[in-house]
């Protein structure tokens, strides 16, 4: 047995500080589109979104979740999936009149769906379908993997059996209605409907999760496992997350007010978000309309406390930081940030001061703002919806508002986008997730200008 | 003939240390003399009453002293499960002699894998939860009730700081995470990952796996584990942790750490099946494990040894068994081919286990037998009765979860 107890040297580790395979290549210097010279980023390919889905408080489809994203919207209201008489607060951000049948077509059985599986099924499909690669073509069907950063899964329906369990003793009960209590149910849900072949992944980084598996589907497919993936990720509202925050004391009464001076907790809320992810090469030789470029991606580890942020913001900083260099870009590149915004006192204040950390005196001159207070936080969903917000805000020119704000908070100075939507033409875009645990991800996309890109 | 090493030695992975805390033993001289013995950990369970359960067999981590691994100060926040993994991680870097410390903190992490996560705190959550109210939960439980606490006590206990990334995919969990752990080194995200997994037993998972009919006895006959066997009647629950330290060449090279095995190849694949169904069609399992194969440049004939997914279910075994009589039916010599699940049970992410098991045998040169082993259902060269000595040039890990989702990595003994 080895006993060198000399950890990595310092000397090793300025080598593997050097960035490898990544050649730095600022967006804006970036040769024109049609004039790609093979100068890419990443072992030559360039990974682009051609669809996505989506089902949230605020919207049913992408493109109702765009409007509602430039106007504003406020889906947080009253839960109605379960009683919420014995509980502190009774707000979320509720996916409303949300029927299976209706977004999820005949041919796909729905028998032991959870509502989580569901979402994602539905997200997928639309996913596909905005890709226009629905029906999937077999050569397709052989090398599309499915990536998901799941949350409470079939929990929801999982509650209701243990509570007949607990009621009615043991004998009387299905314990079949537990088949899709686990969240990997999912991916599994969505590639056998569609028939797929590729990888399956489930991530389970409690609120990075979604963020976490965009990341390692552009990986799988840079690394030759998969031809394209379907990444996303699924959160559904239960009775066990909802006390678990209100335990904490982490859920605000009222609507959650992000970087707000009174700001005292998130809203909860849930959600699917699906995004087709393939090679740039392979979207252009199909036609297919580009929303933008998943430039790169950080994860890092506060290693800290399990519930609370490290106050030095750390973790965040670096995680900021190891999403840049992973997509070539500096913070000068970066014209938008969608913050993880949380709106808990702690969250806002140390993303505000690991912004900082990160961009230096340009931190006050990037649109910073949290989506959050529209569509809630919907933990293991809110990575890949937040991309997916990342990704509008790229192809349609603007920057969405953070809504609830009222008064400005001495730790929290940056420009919030506080008094509505913006128009902006941004070049690339930072999103933060930032999880229990200690689990950090942050994701960089940059704008496509080129064929089949999607502009406003 | 072997072109792998046109890949510069930073972007080879090899495997430096294992920690583990299983039903054979915690940390690797115990583990690895119990395991290369042949001996089994099946036993009536005691940890809990299975009288709720038509099975009463189980492979349980016993012994385990937590104090001994992990400090007084952390140990009070964490579950049994967390507990597990952090001893394993902490005895995965020391076998492989890396101390974390301010200057590498943020190069070391940890890709974990679960399939059920902490089944008693969920449990224990919703009993207080829908039995007395929200006033009645305990808010230490609540991060506990995540799968990715395990990595994340880990990280508090030992320090690092770098990529930290929880995954579930059933019984593929902790294969999945092995083969992200070895993208991230070839990366040069990390230095040094931990990748593995772990899943422990509770008395409410044992119940519901023993009403979804995969425990054995599926059929009313004799309980007991037996991968392969004609005897074969469902699988044995077990439970424990394994993990991997994995670094690039360049690295364990330059402080001159000891290699057990370089991991150079991985494949991910999947196939349509009904959903909690373990896949009937090998099509799928041998496409991914081919994809394995063509990643470490290798056909299959080169392929020394199989450490095989099967658990005793009369589904999964065949299947498998079929694969590997279709992937090696032209090969002179066939490979030799073991399952540990006959020793430790199936406890899902115990592709963790194995990952270590493997990586101690392609050292050694040594396979352990198949524990349940005496009438072997097919035509393969299985590892029967005791351990064999052998010269393991390639192996490769199986991993085969139901719902139709494989992870067959590919470890192989190091070469200049």
């Amino acid at each position: 047995m080895s006993k060198q107890i000399s950890a990595v040297s310092p000397r090793n580790m300025h080598l593997t500080f050097e960035p490898v395979h990544f050649k730095a290549q600022k967006l804006k210097d970036r040769p024109a589109p049609h004039a790609e010279s093979g100068k890419c980023m990443h072992r030559g390919k360039r990974i682009v979104v051609t669809g996505m889905g989506t089902k949230n408080a605020i919207g049913g489809n992408v493109s109702e979740f765009a409007r509602s994203l430039r106007a504003g919207v406020c889906g947080i209201s009253k839960i109605e999936l379960f009683d919420t008489g014995e509980f502190r607060t009774h707000k979320g951000g509720q996916v409303k009149d949300f029927d299976p049948r209706r977004s999820i077509p005949e041919e796909f059985s729905l028998k032991r769906m959870s509502r989580a599986d569901a979402l994602a099924m539905a997200a997928a499909l639309e996913a596909v379908t905005d890709a226009g690669l629905y029906p999937l073509p077999e050569n397709i069907k052989e090398n599309m993997g499915v990536a998901i950063g799941g949350g409470a899964g079939g929990l929801l329906e999982a509650e209701s059996f243990y509570a007949d369990l607990l009621r009615k003793g043991k004998g009387r009960s299905k314990y079949s209605r537990l088949s899709s209590l686990f969240c990997a149910s999912s991916a599994d849900r969505i590639a056998s409907g569609l028939e797929l072949s590729g990888p399956r992944t489930t991530f389970m980084t409690a609120c990075s999760a979604g963020a976490t598996a965009l990341g390692y589907a552009r990986d799988l497919i840079l690394y030759g496992h998969a031809g394209m993936m379907l990444a996303g990720g699924v959160e559904p509202m239960c009775r066990l997350t909802y006390a678990a925050f209100n335990a904490l004391k982490s859920v605000d009464e009222d609507v959650c007010r992000p970087f707000d001076k009174s700001r005292s907790g998130l809203s909860l809320g849930e959600a699917s978000a699906v995004l087709v992810l393939e090679p740039l090469e392979s979207a252009q030789n199909r036609g297919a309309k580009i929303y933008g470029e998943l430039m790169g991606y950080g994860v890092t580890c506060d290693s800290f406390h399990m519930t609370a942020p490290d106050g030095q913001a750390s973790g965040a900083a670096r995680s900021m930081r190891a999403a840049l260099a992973d997509s070539g870009l500096t913070a000068e590149d970066i014209d938008y940030i969608n913050a993880h915004g949380t709106a808990t006192p702690i969250n806002d204040s140390t993303e505000t001061r690991a912004i900082k950390e990160v961009f230096g005196s340009r931190a006050y001159r990037i649109p910073v703002s949290s989506t959050k207070s529209m569509h809630a936080h919907t933990l293991g969903a809110s990575g890949a919806l937040e991309g997916i917000v990342s990704l509008l805000a790229l192809a349609k020119g603007f920057v969405p508002p953070t809504i609830h704000w009222r008064e400005r908070d001495p730790e929290c100075d940056l420009d919030y986008v506080t008094e509505g939507a913006r128009r902006a033409d941004l070049r690339a875009v930072l999103s933060n997730s930032f999880a229990f645990g200690g689990n950090n991800t942050t994701v960089v996309f940059g704008r496509y200008e080129g064929q089949g890109a999607v502009h406003e | 003939m072997n072109k792998r090493h046109d890949r510069p030695d930073k972007e080879r992975v090899v495997v430096t240390g294992v920690g583990m805390a299983t039903p054979l033993g915690t940390g690797r001289e115990e583990f690895s003399r119990r395991l290369f013995q042949g001996e089994s950990a099946v036993d009536v369970v005691q940890a809990f009453d299975t009288g709720g359960a038509a099975s009463h067999l189980g492979a349980e981590v016993r012994g385990f002293e937590p104090r001994e691994w992990i400090s007084v100060k952390n140990l009070r926040r964490m579950d049994r499960l967390s507990m597990l993994t952090t001893a394993s991680a902490r005895l995965a870097l020391s076998d492989a002699g890396i101390t974390v410390k301010a200057e590498n903190r943020d190069r070391v992490g940890i890709l974990f894998g679960s399939a059920f996560g902490a089944t008693d705190v969920t449990v224990q959550f919703e009993d207080a939860l829908l039995a007395q109210g929200p006033g009645a939960v305990n808010p230490i439980l609540v991060p506990n009730t995540v799968m990715n606490a395990p990595a994340g006590h880990a990280s508090i206990e030992l320090g690092f700081r770098g990529v930290n990334v929880t995954v579930t995919h059933f019984a593929v969990s902790a294969e999945t995470a092995v083969a992200y752990a070895a993208f991230e080194i070839r990366r040069g995200t990390a230095d040094v990952l931990l990748a593995g997994g772990a899943d422990i037993l509770s008395k409410f998972y044992y119940e519901s796996l023993s009403r979804f009919r995969g425990l054995s006895p599926d059929d009313g006959g004799p309980e007991g584990a037996h991968p392969f066997d004609v005897r074969r009647n469902g699988y044995v629950a077990g439970e424990g942790c394994g993990l991997l330290c994995l670094e690039s060449l360049s690295s364990a090279r330059e402080r001159g750490a000891k290699i057990y095995c370089e991991i150079t190849g991985a494949g991910l694949g999947s196939s349509p099946a009904p959903p909690t169904a373990w896949p009937r069609d090998s099509k799928g399992f041998r496409r991914t494990f081919l994809r394995a194969l063509d990643q470490a440049r290798i056909e299959p004939p080169g392929v020394s040894a199989v450490m095989a997914a099967a658990n005793g279910g009369r589904v999964l075994d065949a299947m498998e068994a079929d694969a590997y009589e279709a992937l090696f039916a032209s090969c002179a010599g066939r490979p030799w081919v073991t399952s540990i699940k006959g020793a430790l049970g199936e406890s899902f992410s115990g592709g963790g286990i194995r990952a270590c098991a493997l990586a101690l045998s392609v050292e050694k040169g040594c396979l352990p037998a198949t524990v349940g082993l005496e009438r072997p259902a097919a035509p393969l060269n299985f590892v029967v009765g005791k351990k064999v000595e052998t010269d393991l040039k390639h192996t490769v890990l199986s991993g085969i979860s139901f719902g139709g989702t494989y992870v067959c990595l590919v470890f192989g003994r190091c070469e200049p």
